[in-house]
């Protein structure tokens, strides 16, 4: 076991490496550079000079060749300090605080509606499989699926922002939230989750309709099998079978689902949260490429990169208590 | 005896032809497939349906396909520009040259450009801003600069299919190599290529195109296609990855091996064709993923420049005009029932391919 993940590390560690290797490397060779970028598309008389461009450079390290920029970088990484902001004037780390506490609150919220919403759709699909409703449900959510959330954002925004506008089931646009910050606290609240409604509705019905169709299929697979004969055969009825016996099986799979879905659950969706204007992580990396701002575009890949790599360690550790006919080698 | 056998044994169907016949008994499939036909159609024969110059015309003694312009601007010929029609075809025909006949579009709207008042006889202008409903001569509409919706959309199609099949043309080719050489000699070929495989995986597909998009600066569409390309071949990659370390250990690569067959040969001529069909399957839905992921470029800004016009695009203009719901519910729909279709394809291939499945459905 230890030894397994002694390896797993290492190679993890290998890969984060190249991975952000590559994206310093993209980076760096956008046109432009943080003080351009920033500075000259909203007052062209504020274009600085080219010799305070070249202090300002030096003074962030980007008058170097990348590499040697990247170099500086893991440096700072494998201190643990992932760099300032050039455009914000902000650590990257107090940046990515700001921004995960509106992203979990959509994405976490979703995470945990798909869930609750999936399993009940799962057994239930499979529980009443080739019926007629079945089949109706089964290829709303197939639809659903293919539905693309952009498509759906602005059609959402369009009924309840400008169809229901000025009736009860009005619901905001966009933002995160209308009211000053010394309103009452439950005002606040309610205000936020108000403006929540669509965007989780958005993030929620893709994953849904993925989840409970795979929980539907790895049934069907594992109610083929001999030992649910036998259950039957004993006298079990149809919904117990289906959840004692069949639906502890299917957690193996789910399980590596859960895990691989950490790095969306912290990293948002760019996509929705560009729509609907929310505050998070998505959103904060769109603007840091739009502003050439490579410290958090490097330390934004770092965390989705990590993230990514660990949800599938978890999952795969995960897999070996669930499942102990799996070893760890 | 042995001639008597081989007659009554009726020719074993191929492995296609055993899959189409499976493919036709599933309905879904079957409609879903009909729809990318109908649409490969329109994608086709755009500049036939909506447009605003002639399929085919007769102009001084010589016949012309100006339509073909909107494919490609060189395919339209000089002589036009030369006598400065400035891409206004009806009227300059018949003033410039009395005897000449045009062939035209069925619908008389340009993807590219607001139709002016009597460019066709007795029309009116096209509407702009809010004014732009649905109406006779805008059947979906137009925009807030008064350009058709309806001529987008057609022309659009053309663009929405050609990013989905140039886009997994390179991912698939890519995504089989890779996969086919990781797969085939294993080793340390082997954990280079899945080691590529999981850092292409590993960076979000979004980032990873938002920024080469912002590295090759002018983005056309072409551009578009190849950055989806380029990041999209990791699952065909370890489906085929999958699929060779199986096919490799069969009687029949060991055979081509005695025979002499080299590396290449195996992997290619003996192996691939045995791969292909579950290797179609994450093409089809990576047609459909790609179609997707051109439209929330073009709807985030990161799309192709303006005059290309893409359903994406259509949706974007109407992120700052909600109150045109028409700018949403036909380019929306259209991109929807788009990545459905090849959806619902690729399930219906993956149904009819995998024999394990067959036998489940019986």
């Amino acid at each position: 076991m230890a030894n397994y993940l002694l390896r797993r590390i290492l190679l993890g560690v290998v890969t984060l490496t190249v991975i952000t290797f590559i994206v310093y490397g993209l980076a760096r060779s956008m046109p432009g550079n943080p003080l351009t970028v920033q500075l000259g598309e909203s007052d062209p008389s504020r274009k600085l000079n080219a010799e305070d461009q070249q202090r300002m450079l030096e003074i962030y390290g980007l008058d170097k060749p990348w590499p040697v920029g990247y170099m500086q970088w893991i440096g700072k990484v494998v201190r643990g300090d992932l760099g300032r902001s050039i455009t914000r004037k902000q650590p990257v780390t107090e940046l990515i605080g700001e921004r995960i506490g509106p992203t979990i609150i959509i994405s976490g919220t979703a995470l945990l509606l798909t869930w609750i919403l999936a399993i009940p759709l799962g057994l239930y699909a499979s529980a009443r499989g080739g019926c007629v409703d079945e089949r109706v449900t089964g290829l709303v959510l197939y639809a659903l699926y293919s539905f693309p959330t952009f498509v759906a954002a602005l059609f959402l925004q369009i009924i309840f922002a400008v169809w229901l506008r000025d009736t009860p089931w009005e619901l905001p646009l966009f933002g995160m939230s209308d009211l000053p910050s010394d309103a009452p606290l439950l005002l606040r609240i309610k205000d936020v989750a108000w403006h929540a409604v669509l965007p989780v509705v958005c993030q929620t019905y893709v994953v849904l309709a993925y989840n409970s169709r795979f929980i539907k299929s790895n049934l069907e697979e594992v109610i083929r099998q001999d030992y649910i004969r036998t259950a039957r055969a004993k006298g079990a009825g149809p919904y117990r079978v289906l959840i004692i016996h069949a639906f502890r099986n299917t957690l193996i799979p789910l399980v590596t689902l859960l895990g691989l879905s950490l790095p969306a659950l912290v990293g948002g969706s760019v996509i929705i949260e560009q729509i609907f204007t929310w505050p998070g992580m998505g959103r904060l990396f769109f603007e840091s490429i739009r502003e050439r701002d490579y410290p958090t575009i490097m330390g934004l890949t770092f965390m989705f990169s990590l993230l990514t790599l660990l949800g599938q360690l978890l999952a795969d550790i995960l897999y070996g208590f669930v499942d102990p006919r799996v070893r760890m080698e | 005896m042995e001639g008597d056998n081989q007659e009554q044994i009726s020719p074993s169907q191929s492995f296609w032809a055993e899959s189409w016949k499976h493919y036709r008994r599933n309905p879904v499939g079957i409609i879903a497939l009909s729809f990318v036909v109908f649409l490969t159609t329109v994608a086709i024969f755009a500049p036939a349906i909506a447009g605003t110059k002639p399929v085919v015309c007769y102009y001084k003694n010589q016949l012309y396909m100006p339509c073909l312009g909107y494919f490609n601007r060189s395919l339209e010929s000089p002589i036009f520009t030369k006598d400065k029609f400035r891409g206004t075809y009806p009227t300059n025909l018949q003033e410039k040259d009395p005897n000449s006949w045009a062939v035209w579009p069925i619908i008389f709207q340009d993807p590219y450009r607001r139709v002016r008042e009597n460019e066709w006889p007795g029309r009116p202008a096209n509407p702009s801003r809010d004014q732009g409903h649905p109406n006779l001569y805008n059947l979906f509409g137009t925009d807030q600069y008064g350009v058709d919706i309806f001529a987008k959309m057609v022309h659009g199609t053309t663009i929405a299919l050609l990013v989905g099949f140039v886009s997994m043309g390179i991912a698939g080719s890519v995504g089989i190599f890779i996969g086919a050489i990781g797969g085939y000699f294993g080793g340390w070929i082997d954990s280079l290529t899945s080691r590529l495989t999981e850092v292409v995986l590993c960076i979000p597909t979004l980032v990873l195109i938002l920024a080469i998009i912002a590295v090759v600066e002018k983005p056309t569409i072409w551009k578009t296609m190849a950055i989806i390309g380029a990041t999209g071949w990791t699952g065909i990659a370890r489906l085929t990855r999958a699929e060779f370390l199986r096919l490799k250990q069969t009687e029949f690569v060991m055979a081509a091996r005695a025979s002499g067959a080299g590396p290449i040969r195996i992997m290619f001529a003996h192996i691939l064709p045995n791969a292909l069909a579950p290797v179609l399957v994450p093409i089809t839905f990576g047609i459909a993923s790609a179609i997707l992921v051109e439209g929330a470029l073009s709807f985030l800004g990161f799309g192709p420049p303006p005059p290309t016009a893409s359903w994406g695009s259509v949706l974007n203009s109407a992120r700052s005009n909600l109150q045109l719901w028409w700018l949403v519910v036909f380019p929306g729909l259209a991109i929807f029932l788009t990545v459905l279709s090849y959806n619902l394809v690729g399930e219906a291939i993956q149904d009819a391919t995998d024999p394990r499945l067959r036998e489940a459905k019986k």
